[in-house]
Formats: structure tokens, C-alpha cells, sequence
């Protein structure tokens, strides 16, 4: 099907500015997707996103059959009406049956979605619809449907796709403050009187809007993620809902036009390859995001594993020297890393703690026989108990956690198993 | 066979459809049963994520394999039904996305590969790949007999072991948290809650098809949940309405040429959800209606004969209907007919009668006694709530009368 377009493409010369439509069209289709879908995740009603974008279906169908043409004003009355039956049906039914959410929306979108695949096979030969296109999304097609504007063909579904997003972007700056409340305290919103209810129907609303602005370049299945795969990347990013609706909508531009460039290198379904993207786009935004991304956390334990052997290496050195043992062999990466930053040194055949090194390890057995002594004192365990503790919090001590742990002993004490205490480096 | 041979419009269809019938059947009630402990687990979306992701598992299994083979093409879609459950564990496990927001994640994600890889495969030339598209939506005049006998299996494997682990899969749907106490390896059982999930999404992909094989795990529970509170009649309904709504579902379209089988096997089986919902007796919602009905009329008896009480006990023990409607309803014309309901209700049950002599009615004995016991209730409530501590009296969910309406003690005195 691709192939045949892009040939033709190519035959007419005028294949970039076809293709730059197309781009076009994705991108600001995805934008849209993305100012909804920022609200539908801060909100929890995902999944919701997903019944509606299903559930439209048979409402776009009666709207054809009654005539409406695609793009038209019929259809799109007919999509919102299908989502806010499908919203209001759902929610009889989790009422009805007092299941959760989940369910309720499981039945509903599924029965809808085989009304209108019924629909679509019964009348079929009625309809200009596609059941393929309604499913896959044909954004190679876009570029051959214009409308002349200002003496430029302009495709339909960009005007559409543009048109929405400029609505959507209105509506949500218009009630930006109310969005806010709502979405981080619906309860103290319904509180203050403000109309969470109808916000919320004006989301779903603006969901069915995006939803049927994106059926003929991205397909009704594949819309659920423009809704929310973008969104749900930028909350790992930021935290305002203002910088996650401005991320969300980067990222979902970015990989409208890389996923309709690698479907052009591939010669795939434009669609397919922009949700794919978009979900290459979170993962790498999962794993990479500063401070909690998985990468910085494995990097933030790999970081303390390495610490903590280290200075466990340094203790049991001074341990061994305290108690007059030598000879212990110090080898491999822990020692090589002590030995670079100067914290032991060889003597002979031995390796011994230097005086830099003398003084981080007396912070340590301090430490862990300060944490071992408080123990001893305030909780009722017996004295093998106390050691694996202390081996752990000897890490995290303070300065100022240990002076108040020894003014709490009092001075002179040693630890509970007879030995001294170091003093405060 | 012989069963389904019985049923009178299936009987005259020809035999390659009814073998297809018995196996979307053995799916539907196999994907019933399953789905209920889904639905228990409050997973009930799990499958559809499992049903999205199938869909490249079908298409990679036949870029691999180059052929069109169910039992490999339902291996590759339980491979990646199974990949999706774990990228959806991941998600939950190693960032901050909700719940909610990972299945749509998963959804939208694994769909758009398998959309790209399908629509990739006749354009990279490779022969034979018609009938993929058709895993999207199901197409079940394409099952053979060996394909159905395969989907048969498999379902029949999936009640054996839901038979088999009714108990554990029970304890961990409703209380995971007592069954990790108690020592029950609590994530081994949904490992393999969400196994049978997935094997029973990719045996229902011939069926209904990728995007409403969810409907053939969701929707029979939830019609069965309406009509018992135990776990082994839930299973046992449930299965009997996949199967009846499988078999409808391939009737109509055997009998109406045109119609696909998969999106009528769901629709039967919604009807049989809607009915349910309505119509179920103490959970439906006509019975929760009518009960409700009951109870308001009930409450309205109650203030109705208090009225009566204080109108006689003012009076000459006599009193007037219109004084005592007009005390308890409003001005609306459907409480004055609910409250005028309630009077006759009063008559009928000989709380209160007409004096011989004149409009004005009286307490019967056996209404003076109601009303003696109402005000003994009262009375012992409004002693509890001034009593009992303010965290008890926070629980306490009895609907008193205002306080300006509330009678005095002395008003009980009057009580023969």
C-alpha cells in the first residue's frame, strides 16, 4: 500500500513536499493527543482514554451512515456522543455491579467496539469508511485529500488535527487553574465548589475531539498511545503540570516525525512505527531521567556498594592493627582504589592503613561501636545482636549523630563488647 | 460433538462449522472462568494488554517460521502476550507511572509493533501472510479442525488447572496480603494467574480477534458476579455464559451470512451482562430499586404513625388524616401519593382504623404498641449516641431526626 504511495510520490517530484505534509499532520495530531492525554494520566483515567478511543467507533459509523462526512461536523458530533455514553455506561456499570474501575470500562469499551465493527461489516458497501484505515490509520493517504487555502493545497486532516490542537490548547489555558486543582485534589476541589464533574466531562469530551481528529492518520487503536505514552514520559521528567504539558507535547512531536521517518526507511505503517517510537521515547526517558531514572538509581546503589566495601576494608584494617594481627592480604580492585587515594600504603609484605587512612577508618569502628552502645542501652537485645546493625548504619553516621549518640552514653564508655570507642577525629 | 449437535440452530449447520463452534466454545467458557479471578484481583485489564501485545507475538512468529501455522503463530502471540506482562511488571516495579498509565503504556505500545510488523510483511515480500490482518479482528471460518481441536485443548488445560488451584488463586484474589502472612508463595500464584490469562487471550485471538478477546475474559464475569457471592459458582456461571455466548455468537453468523462471529459472541454475551446487571435478583439493579422502594416506604410507615401518635396524644386520642399527611409529607404531589401509599398501608395492617362516628381515625391497639416500640427504640439510641464516646458515636450510621424534631422523653409517658 506504502509502497505503491511512495512511488507515486516519487513519480510526481514532489515527494518532500508531500512527505512534510504528512510529517505535518502526525505531528500536530500527536500534539493534541498530548495536551489531552497530560490530563487524562495526572488524572488517572488512562484507561479511560483507551475505552474512548475503542468506543467511538460505533459512533463515528451511525454518524456516516447518517450521512456525515468524514472530517465533518456529524462525525465529530457523533464520536463524543459514543465517548460520553461509553463514560456514563461505564459508570452504571462499576455502580451496578460494584466492581472496580477496570472492569466496568472492560465491558463497556469492548461491547461498543463490536457494535461498531458490526456496523462497519454490515454496511460496509454504504459507507466510505475503511474498517482497515479506522484500525491502522493511513497517514500516507493524507497529503492526496487538500482543501485550498489562501492558494495552497493544504491536506483536510492537518487542517482538522490543527484545528483541534488549537481548541484543545485554548480550553486547557482558559481552565488551567481548575485543571490544576482537580487533577492533584478532586476532593478538596468538589469541596471548594468548583465543577469537577463537569471538568471532568469536558476532558472526555476533549479526549473523543483528539480521538477523532487522529482516526484517519493514526487509526483508532494506536490513538491510546498519543494519549498517553507522551504524558506518561514527562511526568518522569518534570513535575509541574504545565512543564509535563509542554514535555509531553515535545515528545510526542519528536516521535510523530522520527516514527514517520522510520516507517518511510521501512516501509511500514506510519502509525505502528510512531507508537513504537513513543515507546522507545519512554523507556530511554525511564532509564535515563536524572535523580530517579533507573540508570541513576543503579548508578546511585552501585555508588554505595562500592563505598560501603571500602570502608569496610579500611575497618578491618584498623581492627587487625588494634588487635595486633598483621599479614592480612589486601588485594583487588577495594585495594587498589584505597592504595590510589592514599588511605594504605605497603610495608614489606604487609599493607598498612596511612594516616589519612588511620583517621577515615577510626570514623567508621566509631561509628559502628557508638550505634553498637546505643543499642546495647535502649534496645533489649542480646550482645550477638548488636554487630549486623551496626555493620549497616557505621555508613550513614553523622558528625552530628554520633556527638549526640556519645552525649547520650555519657563519656568513658566503651562499647558493649569491652572495647574503646575512638575519639572524634 | 453430539451436545452441540442437539442444539436445534446449530444442528443444521455443516460439520466444519460445528467443530469450530465446540472450540470457540471450549474458549469462551475457559476464558469465563479465568477472567473471574482477573476480575477478583482487580486485574481485569491485564488481558488486554496481554490481547495487544499478541498481535506482534502472531506477526513475529511468522517472519521467523514463513509460515502460516496456528499452533506457531499462537506460541509467538503467547510469547509476547507474556512479554507484555512483564514490561508491564517493569513499568510498575522500576518507575513512578501508575498503574493505570502502564497498561495504557503496554496497550498502545505493543499494538503499534504489531501493526507495524504486520503491515511490514507483505511489503518485504513475503508470500503468504494473508489472513495475519484477520488475528486483529478473528476470523473464525478460518479455524480448521486441527486448530480447533488445539483451541479445545488448550481450554479444557486452563479449567483443569483453575480446578486444580481454586483455593490458593481464591485466597491471594482476596486477601494477598493475609496469604503472604500465611506463608503462600503470593507471587508464584499471580505468575501464573497472569500465565493463564495470557495463554487464554492468544487461544481466544482466533476467535474474537486481538482487539475483543479482552471482552471474552471481562464481560462473563462481571455477568456472573451479579448473581452469586461464592467463588465456585462464580467459576462454574461464568464458563456457562462464555460457552452460551460463544455458541450464540457462532450461530447468528453461520445463519446470517456476513456477519463476523467474534464481535457476535461478544455481543451475546453483553446482552447476557446488561440482563445481569438489571435483572439479577439482590444485586441487580431492578432488585436493589425495589428494595430501596421498600425500605423508604418502611421508613415512611414509621413517621407516619409517630404523627399519628403526637396528633392523638394532643387531641382526644383521635386525629385527622389530612393533619397528619400534611405533618409528614411535603408539598410535592409524589410524596403526598408515597405518604397516602404508606396510610393505607397503616389500614391494612390494622395500626390505625376509623372512629364509627364522625372523619376522625384512632390508634388500634396494635398500633399503639408500634408506636410505643418506635419511641423505646428512640429512646435507647438517642441514650447511646448521648452516652458512647465521640469515635463510637462517629460509626454510628443511624439517620436521627433532626434535633428540633426530635420528641421529648416526656413523650412516651403519654403510652399506654
Amino acid at each position: 500500500m506504502t509502497g505503491v504511495t511512495l512511488t507515486v510520490l516519487a513519480a510526481t517530484g514532489s515527494g518532500w513536499a508531500m512527505h512534510g505534509w504528512a510529517i505535518a499532520t502526525a505531528a500536530v495530531v500527536a500534539a493534541g493527543c498530548a495536551v489531552v492525554g497530560t490530563l487524562l494520566v495526572v488524572r488517572r483515567l488512562s484507561l479511560l482514554g483507551d475505552a474512548v478511543s475503542h468506543a467511538v467507533l460505533p459512533g463515528l459509523a451511525v454518524a456516516v451512515l447518517a450521512g456525515g462526512r468524514p472530517g465533518g461536523l456529524l462525525v465529530f458530533v457523533g464520536a463524543v456522543v459514543a465517548a460520553l455514553l461509553t463514560v456514563g455506561a461505564a459508570r452504571g456499570v462499576n455502580a451496578a455491579g460494584g466492581l472496580d474501575e477496570d472492569s466496568g470500562a472492560g465491558v463497556v469499551f469492548t461491547t461498543m467496539f463490536a457494535v461498531g465493527v458490526v456496523l462497519v461489516t454490515v454496511f460496509a458497501r454504504r459507507m466510505h469508511l475503511d474498517a482497515q484505515c479506522l484500525l491502522y490509520g493511513d497517514l500516507e493517504y493524507v497529503p492526496f485529500e487538500t482543501l485550498a487555502i489562501a492558494g495552497l493545497d493544504v491536506p483536510r486532516a492537518f487542517v482538522s488535527g490543527a484545528t483541534v490542537f488549537v481548541l484543545l490548547v485554548a480550553a486547557a489555558a482558559a481552565t488551567w487553574k481548575l485543571q490544576v486543582f482537580t487533577a492533584f485534589d478532586p476532593a478538596a476541589a468538589r469541596a471548594a465548589g468548583l465543577p469537577v464533574a463537569a471538568v471532568t466531562t469536558g476532558l472526555l469530551v476533549a479526549t473523543a475531539m483528539a480521538t477523532v481528529a487522529s482516526f484517519e492518520t493514526v487509526g483508532a487503536v494506536l490513538v491510546v498511545a498519543l494519549l498517553v505514552v507522551p504524558a506518561a514520559a514527562a511526568e518522569l521528567l518534570v513535575r509541574r503540570l504545565h512543564q509535563l504539558a509542554i514535555v509531553a507535547v515535545l515528545l510526542a512531536v519528536a516521535g510523530a516525525v522520527i516514527g514517520y521517518l522510520v516507517a518511510w526507511a521501512g516501509n511500514v505503517n506510519a502509525a505502528g512505527a510512531i507508537a513504537v517510537v513513543l515507546g522507545v521515547e519512554y523507556v530511554v526517558v525511564a532509564c535515563l531521567t536524572p535523580d530517579d531514572g533507573i540508570v541513576a538509581r543503579l548508578c546511585g546503589r552501585l555508588g554505595l556498594a562500592w563505598r560501603v566495601a571500602c570502608e569496610d576494608r579500611l575497618a578491618t584494617l584498623w581492627r587487625e592493627e588494634e588487635s595486633g594481627a598483621t599479614g592480612a592480604a589486601v588485594g583487588g580492585l577495594v585495594a587498589a582504589r584505597l592504595r590510589a587515594g592514599g588511605l594504605i600504603e605497603r610495608q614489606g609484605p604487609d599493607w598498612r592503613l596511612t594516616a589519612r587512612g588511620r583517621r577515615e577508618a577510626e570514623t567508621i569502628v566509631r561509628s559502628h561501636r557508638l550505634w553498637e552502645a546505643w543499642l546495647g542501652r535502649h534496645a533489649d537485645l542480646p550482645l550477638d545482636h548488636l554487630h549486623p546493625p551496626a555493620e549497616w548504619v557505621e555508613h550513614h553516621l553523622g558528625r552530628d549523630v554520633r556527638r549526640r549518640i556519645e552525649q547520650d552514653l555519657g563519656r568513658g564508655g566503651g562499647d558493649p563488647h569491652g572495647r574503646d570507642i575512638p575519639p572524634e577525629v | 460433538m453430539t451436545v452441540i449437535t442437539c442444539i436445534p440452530p446449530l444442528a443444521a449447520l455443516p460439520y466444519n462449522t460445528l467443530v469450530v463452534a465446540a472450540g470457540v466454545a471450549a474458549v469462551g467458557c475457559a476464558a469465563g472462568v479465568v477472567g473471574c479471578f482477573a476480575m477478583l484481583r482487580r486485574r481485569a485489564l491485564v488481558g488486554d494488554a496481554a490481547a495487544h501485545a499478541s498481535l506482534a507475538g502472531v506477526a513475529g512468529a511468522f517472519l521467523l517460521t514463513g509460515r502460516r501455522d496456528l499452533p506457531m503463530l499462537l506460541a509467538g502471540a503467547f510469547a509476547a502476550a507474556a512479554a507484555g506482562m512483564v514490561a508491564l511488571v517493569l513499568v510498575r516495579r522500576f518507575t513512578r507511572t501508575r498503574d493505570d498509565a502502564a497498561t495504557a503504556i503496554v496497550i498502545g505500545v505493543a499494538f503499534g509493533l504489531g501493526i507495524m510488523l504486520v503491515s511490514g510483511i507483505p511489503r518485504w515480500g513475503f508470500a503468504g501472510s494473508a489472513g495475519l490482518e484477520q488475528m486483529l479482528l478473528g476470523h473464525t471460518a478460518a479455524v480448521t479442525v486441527a486448530d480447533a481441536t488445539l483451541l479445545a485443548t488448550v481450554s479444557l488445560l486452563a479449567m483443569a488447572v483453575v480446578a486444580c488451584f481454586t483455593k490458593e488463586a481464591t485466597l491471594v484474589a482476596f486477601d494477598a496480603a493475609f496469604a503472604a502472612a500465611a506463608g503462600w508463595p503470593v507471587a508464584a500464584i499471580d505468575v501464573a494467574l497472569l500465565g493463564l490469562v495470557a495463554a487464554m487471550v492468544v487461544t481466544g485471538l482466533p476467535a474474537a480477534g486481538a482487539v475483543l478477546v479482552t471482552a471474552l475474559l471481562v464481560i462473563p464475569p462481571v455477568a456472573a458476579r451479579q448473581w452469586t457471592d461464592r467463588v465456585g459458582p462464580l467459576l462454574v456461571l461464568a464458563g456457562a455464559i462464555g460457552l452460551a455466548a460463544a455458541l450464540a455468537g457462532v450461530a447468528v453468523s453461520a445463519t446470517v451470512p456476513g456477519l463476523p462471529t467474534g464481535p457476535l459472541v461478544v455481543l451475546a454475551a453483553a446482552t447476557v451482562c446488561g440482563v445481569s446487571l438489571l435483572a439479577a435478583p439482590g444485586r441487580g439493579l431492578v432488585a436493589r430499586r425495589i428494595e430501596r422502594a421498600a425500605v423508604t416506604r418502611r421508613a415512611i410507615r414509621g413517621m407516619l404513625i409517630d404523627a399519628c401518635r403526637r396528633e392523638a396524644d394532643a387531641a382526644d386520642a383521635t386525629f385527622d388524616h389530612a393533619a397528619v399527611v400534611g405533618a409528614v409529607a411535603g408539598d410535592g404531589p409524589r410524596e403526598r401519593r408515597s405518604v397516602s401509599r404508606a396510610w393505607d398501608d397503616l389500614v391494612r395492617q390494622g395500626l390505625i382504623e376509623p372512629l364509627a362516628a364522625g372523619p376522625r381515625w384512632r390508634l388500634t391497639p396494635a398500633g399503639r404498641g408500634a408506636a410505643a416500640e418506635r419511641s423505646r427504640r428512640r429512646d435507647g439510641w438517642l441514650r447511646l449516641m448521648e452516652t458512647a464516646p465521640d469515635e463510637v458515636r462517629a460509626g454510628l450510621t443511624i439517620d436521627l431526626p433532626a434535633p428540633a424534631a426530635t420528641p421529648t422523653a416526656t413523650a412516651g409517658k403519654g403510652v399506654p
